[in-house]
């Protein structure tokens, strides 16, 4: 009997602990973090962090901060910000290979940092006013140049955006939606410091304790994310819920490195994987077999630091890490931890950690191709879904007068027509032609599949457009559209470059002007239901628009050039009109005239005495001659 | 004409009341056709329009049509108020019929059938025409020689501008006012209204006779209102029509008689009339060019001579120290050389073994070579594309298939890149086995990096001339579609460009940099010094330009260097893969390893992967160095604001000699004129002070009048005439190449024979006209080459130098052996004749020029057709403009100088 009580008592005192820990943090469910792993194809694993904490709105109102950031929440409240979304983005999407973005594409944002809010406000002029308070507030908390956020970078999407939260009918009268992009903002640590100081954990515990600059920046996509919306359960009182949010897809290779030497130098020819089938393999001649085989890695290989420990704030029965993976991949993790699957989704395996202070190992071995029982690309990661819409975008032409943008928008889907708003916000200095836009379709299946095109303005449903003005706000494009199942659409229009002023180049001026990533908001289809059943977004990449960029030393070349002339004119000019010009015969005589006057007088008369005595005498003419010398 | 001061209602609605009979159809019918313009169910505008693609037998109807009807009712209204009253004038003039029968007639057809000539045969372009403005121009230009005969000059200033360039003026303004207006169809207009004008079309007039005849048998006279007689025409509403011929005698005592207001020393002595003080003014102006002194007006052929000997002189100045610098980096982003290069160790087990796989693909077909390449690009994690493009020139056709990949920069977002090119064979057709199997390692290397900043483009194409040209213009939107497939994938601006030409097996010494690109553009010399730069300092390996690849830096190297890079750039072809990027502002350079050495494969990978590392540096594009310079060894240059004061001052003493022709011209001392003038003194019976300033007179040139239309139209005839070797060298299969060459060369050495021939027989050139001859195409060529040396210094040079010659020419009547020697050595300085001598000297050098024309030592026949084929290449795929400033530039001015010579 006493062995059993003994060793039943452990996991009885572990569950009490458990629960005094959990009660002492009550409510417990107000704070919630999770880290989900993805592998995915070409060595690359997409870890998405989720951090999310709820505080009810009349504590919010009372200044009575928990797990809501007392800094961002005195924010919100000054600039009566009722929604608030920020992005931090860095890299691209490669849809093609890694397949459906996380979260649906709600978040993420286009490369830089991206920004829109729900302002509650009496008038345009006022929400403008609290917008820039905002925008100013969250600069100097985000170390990011979002107070560069000015009115030509600002639009107010009509269709693209709707507000996620619970907002009752009386202040949703009142809200102001504004929008606002950096595209060049370039995203770094110190973004990523402010960003962690948020949590109620800090990166000391939890799933945030693997969050690391230099693994999260040196990932090939990654995005940062903040979401601030009222939420009203049924039945409940409204809360207001912060979520931030991290996703980031790490090429498993890179990130095995170790941090002390990156530097990928060749590896010794001996480990070198090679292809023996080829007749001309040789000890020095190796055609390397795929590289894209998948590799082993353990979780603090990749994150350059191990997970210290659980969170102690969070819910104890939500599992803190999760892997989506086939359920025939190998996964060790450390003692202790218990493995929970859910029923439905047999592919995602979750891990509830123990409370204690342990560090949280995870590792996914190598998997022999080869021998007995061998493995496939299909036991290494779950395939990823097809995304609904594949988007590109691309600047078209050259020189420095004209150009164009060219919008590749593809349906993959056979049987599914996908309806989605695509919203271009351009800086006032690329003068778009709306008459030029069209849409040119291509199916590739039915009737007239193949490469043929066709100009289709049926694909195009509505356009809202607000056009720039000169240096006081930018082009806002919304364009509502519907691709039919199988088919690819050509959107195309053409721009022209204004020539700034010469202040108005930004230093680094030759590198080119970026323009921001197009927001393609996916309508939710009520007809087919199941797949497209929520909003979703994508965003296509960013693009360098060249203007036509002055020789920046042109000033002191045009200064120079304008004295020489001006004194030049000057000097001529100041001759003419003061001298006075007279005739020469007028004027008085210059010495040197009046001495060869004198002497030509005076040969004269020499030659007409010569004349008047070479009749008379030799002599005569001798001594006149002496006489003149 | 009403002026506006002048309005007033009444006489605006009397002038209306009185509008001819024609002049009234003429509106009505383009009000008519305006509003049937209107409706949409028949599209008269592309009905009646003037389509150059669509004029055929059967749709000449347009010719006649297309005045008559306008895109808009503003488009119709401004003509109808242009057209009115020139027409009203016109037709009070010459009569309803003839106007009838000239208006449908020769003067819409003529310039419709110049327009579309020109439209579909020289410019290649369909652009429709419709409107009456063609007709307003003409009928302007007519009134503007009128108005030249009785009135010369207004002047401005002191510049005396023709009034017959009205026209041309208001042409230019119209084409910068209006948008869509047709620059083309109104100089159509003009030059017909001048030719009419000046009575050349005369003959087209249907007879008096005739006319007279229909008008007195229909008694249209009597039966149609507003009709203009053909009687009434002769002294119409005007009276009596000022005539060419009373003009000509009416204007030289004008200007005698001013000259007696004047006295020798050119005092003004005061006069009280307008006329006297307009006239004063332009013969003092004059009298400071050659009025004055008899030196003055002897110096320009020796000032043209010095501006020769100075503008060859300094280019040879260029080489010496003093004169050039060294090559510094500006742009200190691009820090050659300052980062460790990692390509080495097991990366060059893998690169033998891509070495024997492409060995192994030497003799497959360019879609298996892709196949095999694209495969191994997706092993690597590259996105891939191909595209196909076909050339036509010379009757060949040149087809192939680029394949390409693109490593994305691993946190970039697709907003820059950089391109690696390594083709499948290069320029000089050798099998680019090593250049390609660096590239592919290097590029498998490059994944591995996270530091990229930009894409990498791998560029692979089947050749090295059409295939990169076809790649660059797809990805900047602008190639044909028919000839050019698009690109399926795409990456951001290319940043910078470099091609590896690696064909020879061994170990190497050092590298070559090939820079030129086409139409001698150059890339930045920033990436050629980090290249060198990176090459010398870093590898340890030898540099070399423009094949001299033992270069002791001293005067004579230095020359030979920088004329061998004249000559490429002069020639304006592709040397290398990377040519074709630089007319997009993409900088780029080949490099190629050269002779027997140490350096293998390896070493040119740290050097590509230490210049990928300087231009990922990049923030900027390059901008901050030089974009013109000449490189007269690889550390050693100078700037365009050295060098080009040489090919200016050139193109300056054509300019001279033309100005100081113009200038002669206007004065003669044609004892005729003196004579003439002296009668018309002295029947006014002039005091005894006039007589002395008469007897001034008769020394200094007296003014005359310059016969300009046979100088004008010999000139133009003979530029327009060089089109068409351009035509036929462009378009002629290849091997009739050497053959239309030898044909074209011979009638080109025989054209100023027979054209001298006919003139002196036909119409007996004076030798003013002669001058006048020589004046206009020496100023086209001035003008020619000086815009030309800005864009392509060498080029200007070379045609500059070749084209001396021609600033000499004069009739030589008197000694006809310095004509006949004259005329011998322009022969040899013939363009046809200027070409086989350089394709002969090139097939004897020792393949050293670096002409990549590989002319090397095959005969002078196969030579002159590579040279053609070249230039036909050029021109149709690379858009080099080389023939054209041969053809249509040097060409034309070498036949006229020619004519002159003999005449």
């Amino acid at each position: 009997m006493q062995p059993f009580s003994l060793s039943s008592l452990i996991p009885l005192l572990t569950f009490l602990v458990s629960f005094v820990a959990a009660s002492s943090a009550a409510p417990a469910a107000d704070y919630h973090e999770q880290l989900n792993l993805k592998p995915l194809p070409q060595n690359s694993l997409l870890a998405s962090f989720n951090f999310r904490s709820n505080t009810s709105l009349p504590e919010f109102e009372a200044h009575n901060f928990r797990f809501f950031p007392r800094s961002l929440g005195q924010i919100l409240q000054h600039a009566g910000t009722r929604e608030l979304h920020l992005r931090f983005s860095l890299g691209r999407w490669d849809a093609e290979t890694w397949g459906a973005r996380p979260w649906d594409g709600t978040k993420e944002g286009g490369t830089g940092v991206e920004l829109w809010a729900w302002l509650e406000a009496e008038s345009d002029e006022e929400a403008d006013h609290k917008w820039l308070t905002l925008t100013n507030a969250l600069s100097g908390l985000f170390c990011a140049s979002l107070n560069f956020i000015d009115s030509t970078r600002t639009t107010r999407p009509v269709m693209s955006f709707r507000p996620e939260g619970d907002h009752p009918n009386t202040t949703m009268a009142n809200m102001h939606l504004l929008h606002g992009v950096l595209p060049r903002e370039v995203v770094c640590t110190e973004n990523l410091t402010p960003f962690l100081k948020l949590l109620p954990c800090k990166g000391k515990a939890g799933v945030s304790s693997l969050l690391d600059g230099h693994k999260l920046f040196d990932a090939s996509w990654q995005s940062m994310a903040i979401d601030v919306k009222p939420v009203c359960p049924a039945g409940e009182e409204c809360v207001l819920q912060i979520e931030q949010t991290i996703d980031m897809v790490l090429d498993i290779e890179r990130s095995k490195r170790p941090r002390d030497n990156p530097i990928p130098r060749p590896i010794p020819s001996h480990e070198l994987k090679c292809n023996t089938t080829k007749p001309y393999h040789a000890d020095d001649t190796c055609f390397p077999t795929d590289s894209l085989n998948a590799q082993e890695w353990t979780l603090n290989q990749i994150f350059g630091k191990s997970m210290l420990g659980k969170c102690p704030l969070t819910d104890p029965n939500v599992p803190p890490v999760c892997i989506q993976a086939p359920h025939t991949r190998d996964v060790f993790t450390s003692m202790d931890v218990q493995e929970v699957k859910e029923p439905g989704n047999e592919n995602q395996r979750c891990y509830l950690l123990p409370s204690n202070e342990e560090e949280f190992h995870l590792a996914l071995p190598f998997m022999p191709r080869d021998g007995d029982r061998p493995k496939t690309d299909a036991d290494e990661f779950v395939q990823p879904a097809t995304p609904l819409l594949y988007a590109e975008r691309s600047l078209t032409g050259h020189g420095q007068e004209h150009g164009g943008v060219q919008a590749i928008l593809t349906n993959p889907s056979p049987d599914a027509e996908v309806e989605f708003v695509y919203m271009e916000s351009l800086p006032w200095f690329m003068r778009i032609y709306l008459h030029t836009l069209k849409a040119r379709i291509s199916h590739r299946t039915g009737s007239d599949a193949g490469q043929t095109l066709r100009d289709d303005d049926d694909v195009i449903k509505e356009i809202y457009y607000r056009p720039f003005l000169d240096r006081q706000r930018g082009t806002q494009l919304e364009i509502r559209m519907k691709i039919p199942p199988g088919s690819t659409v050509f959107m195309a229009y053409d721009f022209e470059k204004t020539i700034l002023r010469y202040t108005e180049y930004p230093p680094d001026a030759n590198r080119g002007f970026d323009v921001a990533a197009a927001v393609i908001t996916i309508l939710p289809s009520n007809s087919t239901g199941g797949r497209a059943a929520r909003m979703s977004n994508l965003r296509t990449t960013g693009m360098l628009l060249n203007l036509p960029t002055p020789d920046f030393s042109m000033p002191y070349n045009v200064i120079i050039f304008t004295s020489t002339c001006i004194a030049l004119a000057f000097g001529g000019l100041y001759n003419i009109l003061v001298r006075r010009f007279v005739g020469r015969d007028e004027g008085p005589e210059v010495s040197l005239v009046k001495l060869q006057k004198r002497l030509q007088e005076a040969a004269q008369r020499v030659k007409e005495r010569v004349q008047e005595r070479l009749g008379v005498a030799g002599k005569g003419a001798k001594k006149v001659e002496g006489k003149t010398d | 004409m009403p002026n506006v001061q002048s309005f007033s209602t009444l006489r605006a609605r009397s002038y209306v009341f009185r509008l001819p009979l024609f002049t009234r159809l003429m509106v009505l019918a383009i009000v008519v056709l305006w509003l049937v313009g209107i409706q949409s169910a028949w599209d008269l505008r592309k009905w009646g329009a003037l389509i150059p693609d669509e004029m055929n037998f059967f749709t000449a109807y347009r010719m006649n049509t297309f005045p008559l009807i306008h895109l808009n009712l503003l488009h119709a209204l401004l003509n109808l108020l242009a057209l009115t009253p020139l027409l009203e004038r016109f037709e009070s003039e010459y009569g309803t019929l003839t106007s009838a029968a000239m208006f449908f007639g020769p003067l819409t057809t003529i310039p419709a059938v110049a327009y579309v000539i020109l439209e579909r045969v020289i410019f290649r372009v369909n652009t429709p025409v419709m409107g009456a403005s063609m007709w307003v121009f003409l009928l302007f230009s007519v009134e503007a020689v009128r108005t030249y005969k009785i009135n010369p000059y207004f002047v401005i200033g002191t510049v005396q501008v023709p009034t017959w360039t009205t026209p041309l003026v208001m042409a230019f303004v119209t084409a910068a006012l209006i948008p869509s207006t047709s620059f083309l169809g109104h100089l159509c207009g003009i030059g017909t209204g001048y030719l009419f004008g000046l009575g050349y079309l005369k003959f087209i007039a249907p007879p008096e006779k005739i006319l007279r005849w229909i008008e007195g048998k229909l008694n249209l006279l009597g039966r149609l209102p507003h009709y203009v007689s053909v009687d009434q025409k002769t002294y119409g509403r005007f009276g009596v029509l000022p005539s060419n011929n009373s003009s000509g005698k009416r204007i030289s005592p004008a200007l005698t008689h001013i000259d007696q207001l004047t006295d020798g020393s050119g005092t003004y002595k005061g006069s009280t009339s307008l006329s006297g003080m307009v006239g004063s003014t332009q013969r003092l102006a004059s009298a400071l060019f050659v009025g004055r002194s008899p030196k003055l007006q002897k110096a320009p052929p020796y000032i043209s001579l010095l501006l020769i000997v100075v503008g060859v002189a300094w280019l040879f100045m260029l080489p010496m120290n003093d004169y050039s610098r060294r090559t510094y980096i500006s742009e200190n982003a691009l820090l050659p050389g300052q980062v460790h290069t990692y390509f080495g160790g097991s990366d060059q087990n893998v690169l033998r073994a891509y070495r024997h796989e492409i060995g192994a693909l030497e003799n497959k077909t360019n879609t298996e070579v892709n196949d095999k390449l694209e495969h191994m690009f997706r092993s690597m994690g590259l996105k891939v594309g191909r595209q196909n493009y076909t050339y036509t020139t010379s009757g060949n056709t040149v087809a192939g298939e680029n394949v390409y990949a693109i490593l994305q920069a691993p946190r970039g977002d697709a907003t820059e890149a950089i391109v690696l090119v390594a083709a499948w064979r290069n320029v000089k057709g050798e099998f680019n086995r090593n250049g390609l199997a660096v590239a592919l390692a290097l590029t498998r290397y490059f994944k591995r990096w996270s530091l990229w900043s930009k894409d990498i483009i791998l560029v692979v194409p089947p050749d090295s001339r059409a295939g990169t040209q076809a790649w660059v213009d797809a990805y900047h939107d602008s190639h044909d579609s028919r000839r050019v497939a698009d690109l399926p994938i795409k990456s951001g601006a290319l940043q910078g460009a470099l091609a590896i030409d690696y064909p020879q097996e061994e170990r190497f010494e050092g590298v070559h940099i090939v820079y030129d690109g086409v139409n001698g553009q150059l890339p930045n010399l920033d990436l050629i010094n980090s290249v060198t730069n990176i090459a010398s300092g870093q590898m340890g390996m030898g540099s070399s330009i423009q094949h001299m690849f033992h270069h002791n830096d001293q005067y004579r190297d230095r020359l030979t260097c920088m004329l061998r890079g004249m000559v490429n750039q002069g020639l304006g072809h592709a040397v290398g893969p990377h040519s074709s990027f630089i007319p997009y502002h993409v900088d780029a350079v080949t490099i190629q390893p050269v002779g027997q050495g140490w350096h293998d494969e390896m070493g040119l990978g740290r050097l590509v992967e230490g210049t990928f590392r300087s231009l990922n540096n990049l923030l900027e594009h390059l901008h901050q160095s030089f974009f013109f310079y000449l490189l007269m060894q690889k550390e050693r240059f100078v700037s365009i604001g050295t060098y080009l004061p040489s090919a200016m001052l050139i193109a300056a003493n054509f300019t001279i000699t033309a100005i100081s022709l113009w200038v002669k011209t206007g004065y003669g001392r044609k004892a005729d004129t003196a004579k003439e003038s002296k009668d018309i003194k002295e029947k006014k019976g002039v005091d005894a002070d006039a007589k002395k300033a008469e007897q001034t007179a008769e020394e200094a040139p007296a003014p005359v009048e310059r016969e300009l239309y046979l100088p004008l139209s010999l000139v133009t005839g003979c530029q327009f005439l060089g089109f068409v070797p351009l035509f036929v060298f462009n378009h002629a299969p290849a091997s009739l190449l050497a053959p239309l060459f030898v044909v074209v060369t011979l009638l080109s050495l025989a054209l100023p024979h027979a054209l001298s021939f006919f003139l002196v027989t036909t119409y007996r050139p004076t030798h003013q006209q002669y001058q006048l001859i020589t004046s206009f195409f020496l100023l086209l060529l001035g003008m020619f080459l000086s815009t030309l040396a800005t864009l392509n210094f060498s080029l200007a040079f070379l045609v500059g130098l070749l084209a001396t010659p021609l600033t000499f020419v004069r009739p030589f009547p008197k000694v006809p052996a310095a004509q006949y020697a004259y005329s011998a050595l322009l022969s040899l300085l013939n363009p046809g004749v200027v070409v086989l001598g350089a394709a002969v000297a090139a097939t004897t050098l020792h393949g050293r020029s670096g002409l990549g024309l590989g002319v090397v030592g095959v005969s002078p026949w196969e030579a002159v057709r590579k040279v053609l084929e070249e230039g036909a290449f050029g021109w149709g795929v690379w858009g080099m403009y080389t023939p054209l400033i041969f053809w249509c530039v040097w060409f034309p001015a070498w036949v006229v100088g020619s004519v002159v010579v003999l005449g």
